[in-house]
């Protein structure tokens, strides 16, 4: 990262306030560090507390300047038209992830009235994030949703999300009876018959898992990520159960795929952490056996931004040496969108 | 009051969400949010960052775009125009009420110290009382605006106009000011460049 001129600092005292100059090393710009200061001075501003103002204020800026992801210090992150609530322990909502969901859910045909509510899975829940944007933008009342995630924690959080979302009416109360949170570990398939699925009756399948690998966390992730969000959440831990011929960062893949063979949704996204890693899950659908060669001939890989066109030109990408698959969007690789007939 | 002009249709805009580098996904946890909303009939830019959510920079961006082009087009019968006049007439009735309490205030202290000086004629006196009646109904409707206006401070503030020839980036040191609300609005073609000119100071609300 390229060193800040001393003259930044006495740009950010000036133009700014005094309490700007301690963002920047965060920031890295004076547009950055006057937003995040804005919103420190909103956020003190509409919470009550005895310490004074100011005092709190300098709090905040403090905790920032070590790395402490502003989502942590106020307590919540927009998504979507949401207001997400975040706290250590539990990963949080990324734009990127808000993104590729909205896309998703342009994708959904609108049901007629008579059909079945749409059944949906979202496993690594984390936050709830995906739930309650997918419930958001299909309706309470069209959708059945369940959020699984491995930390008793996130679950706790998931579920104060949920009410959360609905006492701010961005959900109507009955997303309380259409939207539900299960501790489970994936890995553990056991977990699976107690959703209550029956062969083929899910319909949309959905995972942002921990795809970071061991040497990616070290190098190419973000220091406040690195040191302040978890690591369950980030890296794939070996499993003493799994068995697969993978890259580490991939095994998530490898085992989503094991519970598509046997839940068979008629849609899947799975979030990754750029192309090369989406080329990889392609691979890894395209080869497998038996039911997943339902889906081997629909597959897309989707950019940050998949509706986003590219003037007509439809870019592809080649798997494998024999298989192509459209690559939708602009930005970078994001994620894997497959179908069955 | 012409009512709140509607944003351009969704085909003549193109929007651009500026992206930092990076990998991005969970290696990162951004912050940013800025939407950046070109009109393409008319080459105006809009970066907003007012807000953390990025639904809501959009939706503040277009309506932002909407004012913006209200003035270009209808001038001085704009919203903007119709509003900002509205305010300087009550301003006005304000000053002049404030003028004739004074003119009183002074007459009377004149009268008990027993000095004779002019007083206002019967006329002048009549003016001011029709006077009185229009800016009756003008607060009416400044006051049905100022509760809309109070609501909407919230999002709006200090609006940065960079005259520049091409899609330069907008220079930190000029832009940024301590209460600057994350919004810079852009004009870009030299044909366009002439007709608003004479618009909004570099900072206050438009």
């Amino acid at each position: 990262m390229p060193r800040l001129p001393p003259s930044l600092f006495w740009k950010a005292r000036q133009q700014i306030s005094p309490f700007a100059p301690i963002l920047l090393p965060v920031c890295r710009t004076l547009d950055s560090a006057a937003n995040e200061l804005r919103w420190i001075k909103q956020h003190v501003n509409s919470t009550s507390s005895l310490v004074p103002r100011k005092l709190r204020i300098w709090q905040a800026c403090l905790k920032r300047e070590r790395g402490m992801p502003l989502q942590y210090i106020l307590g919540t992150q927009p998504f979507g038209p949401l207001e997400i609530l975040c706290r250590p322990g539990v990963l949080i909502p990324r734009l990127e992830t808000e993104s590729i969901i909205y896309h998703l859910s342009s994708l959904i045909p609108r049901p007629s009235p008579q059909a079945p509510p749409l059944k949906i899975l979202d496993l690594c829940t984390g936050t709830g994030c995906i739930p309650l944007l997918l419930s958001s933008l299909l309706f309470p009342a069209r959708t059945q949703i369940t959020g699984v995630d491995i930390s008793p924690s996130a679950i706790s959080l998931s579920r104060q999300n949920l009410t959360h979302t609905i006492s701010l009416r961005h959900l109507s109360p009955s997303a309380s009876k259409s939207i539900n949170f299960t501790q489970a570990d994936i890995f553990d398939l056991k977990f699976l018959p107690s959703l209550g699925y029956k062969p083929s009756e899910l319909d949309i399948l959905v995972s942002n898992p921990p795809y970071i690998s061991h040497h990616g966390f070290n190098t190419t992730t973000e220091r406040s990520v690195r040191l302040y969000e978890p690591r369950l959440a980030l890296v794939p831990q070996i499993h003493p159960t799994s068995h697969y011929n993978c890259e580490p960062e991939d095994i998530f893949y490898a085992h989503l795929l094991e519970i598509v063979r046997t839940l068979q949704p008629k849609r899947v996204l799975f979030e990754v952490g750029d192309l090369d890693q989406a080329a990889r899950v392609v691979a890894m659908v395209v080869r497998g056996k038996g039911f997943l060669e339902r889906y081997a001939r629909n597959v897309e890989v989707w950019r940050d931004e998949p509706g986003v066109g590219l003037e007509g030109k439809a870019e592809k990408m080649w798997v494998g040496g024999n298989v192509e698959v459209e690559v939708k969007g602009q930005g970078r690789g994001r994620g894997v969108y497959f179908w069955r007939e | 009051m012409p009512s709140r002009p509607k944003p351009p249709p969704e085909s003549e805009l193109e929007e651009s969400f500026l992206k930092g580098s990076g990998p991005g996904g969970q290696k990162i946890n951004k912050t940013n949010s800025a939407v950046q909303l070109k009109h393409l009939p008319t080459n105006i830019v809009i970066k907003c960052q007012a807000t953390r959510s990025r639904s809501q920079n959009r939706k503040i961006a277009r309506d932002i775009l909407a004012e913006r082009l209200d003035e270009l087009y209808n001038g001085t019968q704009s919203r903007t125009a119709v509003v900002g006049s509205v305010k300087k007439k009550r301003a006005d009735s304000a000053a002049k009420k404030a003028r004739r309490k004074h003119r009183k205030l002074a007459e009377e202290k004149a009268k008990a110290a027993g000095v004779t000086g002019t007083t206002p004629t019967t006329e002048e006196v009549q003016e001011d009382e029709e006077d009185d009646e229009e800016w009756e109904v003008v607060d009416e409707e400044y006051h049905e605006e100022e509760l809309e206006e109070t609501e909407r401070q919230v999002n709006k503030s200090d609006t940065v106009i960079v005259h520049g020839l091409g899609e330069a980036p907008v220079n930190e040191s000029t832009s940024v000011k301590s209460n600057c609300n994350g919004i810079v609005l852009k004009e870009l073609p030299v044909d366009k460049q002439a007709a608003v000119e004479n618009t909004q100071p570099a900072q206050g609300n438009p």
